[in-house]
């Protein structure tokens, strides 16, 4: 049936649709508040049957256990182990994204080369890592490559990398004395840096001089740290690898944990981010490729200030996408006894600690890093974005 | 939205041109706010649970066992499940249903195994676990008799020099995730000042090949573990006489089974029918004469095995057939049978040790059947 209704005669409520609209919605969203309150209260009520703790008071506890390349005390409690555990994260997960990024970039941009073999070579790569699991390629590298190194007792030194299945170490920076004045100088170093790169960056836009900007901030910093290593009476040495029975002293060591989980996460996502990539620079119009010919770049300079600026533009949400994967997968570190933060989590709960509290931490941690990481990849894409589009 | 016409067939019905829902909709709205209504104001469980009567309503055992621990919980190159505590899950399963092959065996992981127990996953966990207070306290977890008393030991390879502990020092240790070795490791090591690095793993899929690469030096476990690992070892990496086991016990391990908080029903039920096949043993009732003890002129055996004394069988009131303990001994044997054949004689060459009967020295006292 149709009917003329009159503009100025607002239907009663109950065939009024912006009412129903919020009526609806109210109840849907009260609805399901209300599911997830039973869900709750259900898992409260069996926890407090079976006597389990329904509160966060286990952070507090000793550890009990000893997590391995820190200095972290089996006395000090839940908490503190966790936080070693998410250091670890972070920094694997940041160079991860580092590496992989550099690597992504090689990759893909080598899948569009003129020279077959590169780009047979490229396309090999990615598809072999694209296809098999993390964990198989994390699995591979620790299992059938490093702990096939030689073992500790017939360890191999060359110059001064001394490399074994208990680690690769080399040469590293050791502390000899207060690094205050060092910290400071650095500071006030990477300040004037800065600065110097803005101003010649103005100068260059404003007079089209070459800016050189890399040199005059570089060469400042380098400058600034000179002096104030010699200022704070030389507090670093290096630190040289010593072979010794059952475990190399001094320099820095890689574990083969910690490098095999960075590289089974560096390749298998720098093979996603390459396709990326490639996509993005396809998606280039041909007409920039072109009018750079015509303004007579090299093809090296052509990529570097046509194609890659407008490409990356494209490839910002999904790199994006790339990195957050990488993070969480970095939580298959526990296959292979590396102390991340999924890893003392899962030695936490099975200790006596109470699950849903553990699990809702470690979740609580990776939606931090993801959201820091969401946070940033949005400044950059907001930075880049075409206005108007 | 009303001025629009709809043509030919009514496509839907006239209700939602108007923005209202239609009566399924309505109705769906009531019925699922209701339920979550009723489930919330729904309190907590009538009572005790009631594990018992569950388990002889759905006829299987739920068992959580090991899989990799030679002499305890393993599958065997065909497939089934064989071990100590394989065993005893067969045992109860006798005993409850009547069938030691109604049994689901649950294989779960050292970090997953009190989860899985808290959640109904499994009834029993008989997985080599260590009784330890916290866990009594916190894993909402009941611990039963006490089947196997081990220690935590040390297995280094049988070319290098370590002959205790303190040698060990500035060495990388490999221990498996989640157990009390970790920690007993950590404070032994450390109340004696003795430096080192854990590596602690999964499980022992990736461990194995880390020590057996010499990524560590040392590798910790109960010693009834280290045992079967010993004598699994592989003959390409030099066969059990590549290893060697330290003389000191790092811990006490008392390992037994495992059930829910909350059942003293049911955790009276599993506890019998273990202690069943320790006092099977005390009375010299083999998995050969259990039908021939029937006729002994012992009353006490006679009680036991659930023959009429003086009329009428003895009933404890457990739940469970009069001569379950019967059918448990001639399903699986006694205790020393159980014992011999997978971690005694015929299977790690264990001496029973603390695990010999009370009669003999050890420490297995079972309450008496009365």
């Amino acid at each position: 049936m149709t009917t003329l209704e009159s503009v100025s005669r607002r239907p009663p409520p109950w065939r009024n649709v912006r009412v129903l609209r919020i009526a609806f919605q109210t109840a849907f969203v009260f609805a399901v508040a209300l599911f997830a309150l039973y869900l709750f209260a259900n898992l409260v009520r069996n926890l407090d049957r079976l006597g389990i703790d329904t509160s966060f008071d286990y952070l507090s506890q000793p550890a009990g256990f000893a997590i391995p390349d820190s200095d972290f005390r089996s006395t000090e409690d839940l908490f503190a182990a966790l936080l070693v555990g998410a250091k670890n994260t972070l920094f694997i997960s940041l160079l991860g994204i580092f590496f992989a990024t550099i690597l992504g970039v090689v990759v893909g941009v080598a899948r569009l080369s003129s020279n077959w073999l590169v780009r047979r070579t490229a396309a090999l790569y990615v598809e072999s890592l694209r296809n098999v699991p993390v964990l198989l390629i994390i699995l591979f590298w620790y299992l059938g490559v490093l702990l096939q190194l030689p073992p500790i007792g017939r360890a191999v030194e060359w110059e001064v990398l001394v490399v074994s299945n208990r680690g690769l170490v080399g040469p590293g920076l050791r502390q000899t004395d207060d690094l205050l004045v060092l910290v400071v100088v650095a500071a006030a170093g990477m300040a004037v840096a800065a600065a110097l790169w803005i101003w010649r960056t103005r100068r260059f836009d404003r007079t089209g001089e070459p800016h050189q900007r890399v040199l005059w901030s570089g060469g400042v910093l380098l400058g600034f740290l000179l002096v104030g290593y010699v200022a704070g009476g030389m507090p670093l040495a290096v630190s040289l690898p010593e072979r010794g029975e059952l475990a190399t002293t001094g320099g820095f060591r890689l574990s083969p944990e910690y490098a095999a989980l960075l590289l089974g996460l560096t390749l298998y996502t720098a093979s996603h981010i390459a396709e990326i990539v490639r996509g993005s620079i396809l998606s280039v119009p041909r007409g920039q490729t072109e009018a750079a010919d015509a303004v007579g770049l090299s093809s090296f300079d052509r990529l570097r200030f046509v194609v890659l600026p407008q490409a990356f533009r494209v490839a910002i949400p999904p790199v994006g996408n790339q990195y957050l994967n990488l993070v969480k997968n970095s939580s298959l570190g526990v296959a292979i006894a590396f102390p991340e933060v999924t890893r003392i989590t899962r030695i936490t709960i099975s200790q006596g600690g109470p699950a849903p509290q553990a699990i809702i931490v470690l979740m609580g941690v990776y939606l931090v890093f993801s959201l820091s990481i969401s946070l940033v990849m949005n400044l950059i894409n907001r930075r880049l974005a075409l206005k108007g589009r | 939205m009303s001025l629009i016409r709809t043509r030919g067939l009514r496509r839907r019905p006239r209700s939602t041109r108007t923005g209202r829902p239609t009566f399924v909709g309505y109705a769906v709205l009531v019925a699922v706010a209701s339920l979550t209504l009723a489930g919330c104001l729904h309190g907590g469980d009538d009572g005790e649970a009631n594990l018992l009567d569950e388990v002889n309503e759905r006829g299987t055992l739920q068992c959580g066992v090991n899989d990799t621990v030679p002499g305890f919980g393993f599958v065997t190159a065909g497939g089934e499940f064989q071990g100590f505590d394989i065993d005893f899950c067969r045992a109860v399963a006798t005993g409850v249903v009547g069938d030691a092959n109604a049994v689901d065996f649950q294989v779960l992981t050292a970090e997953q195994r009190f989860t899985a127990l808290q959640a109904r996953e499994i009834d029993v966990l008989i997985r080599n676990t260590t009784w330890t207070s916290s866990r009594d306290g916190s894993e909402g977890a009941t611990f039963l008799t006490t089947t196997f008393y081990d220690g935590q030991g040390m297995m280094v390879r049988a070319d290098s020099n370590y002959q205790e502990l303190g040698d060990m020092g500035g060495t990388t240790i490999c221990v498996l995730s989640g157990t009390t070795t970790e920690l007993n490791l950590e404070s032994v090591f450390r109340s004696q000042g003795i430096e080192y690095t854990p590596l602690s793993f999964e499980d022992n899929d990736t461990l194995q090949p880390a020590f057996q690469q010499r990524r560590c030096d040392g590798w910790t476990s109960d010693k009834s573990q280290l045992a079967g690992i010993r004598s699994a070892w592989p003959q390409g990496q030099g066969g059990p006489d590549a290893l060697r086991i330290l003389d000191e016990t790092m811990s006490k391990e008392p390992l037994g089974p495992v059930v829910r908080d909350g059942d003293s029903g049911w955790a009276a039920v599993v506890d019998w029918i273990v202690l069943a096949t320790i006092q099977a043993e005390e009375f010299g009732i083999t998995q050969a004469n259990v039908e021939e003890m029937k006729q002994s002129d012992n009353p006490e055996i006679q009680r036991f095995l659930g023959q009429p004394v003086e009329g009428e069988a003895f009933d404890p009131g457990l739940g469970l057939d009069p001569d379950f303990a019967a059918n448990v001994i001639a399903a699986v044997g006694n205790y020393g049978e159980i014992y011999d054949r997978n971690v005694g004689a015929d299977g790690l060459g264990l001496e029973r040790g603390l695990n010999a009967l009370w009669t003999e020295g050890g420490l297995h006292y079972p309450p008496p059947y009365r």
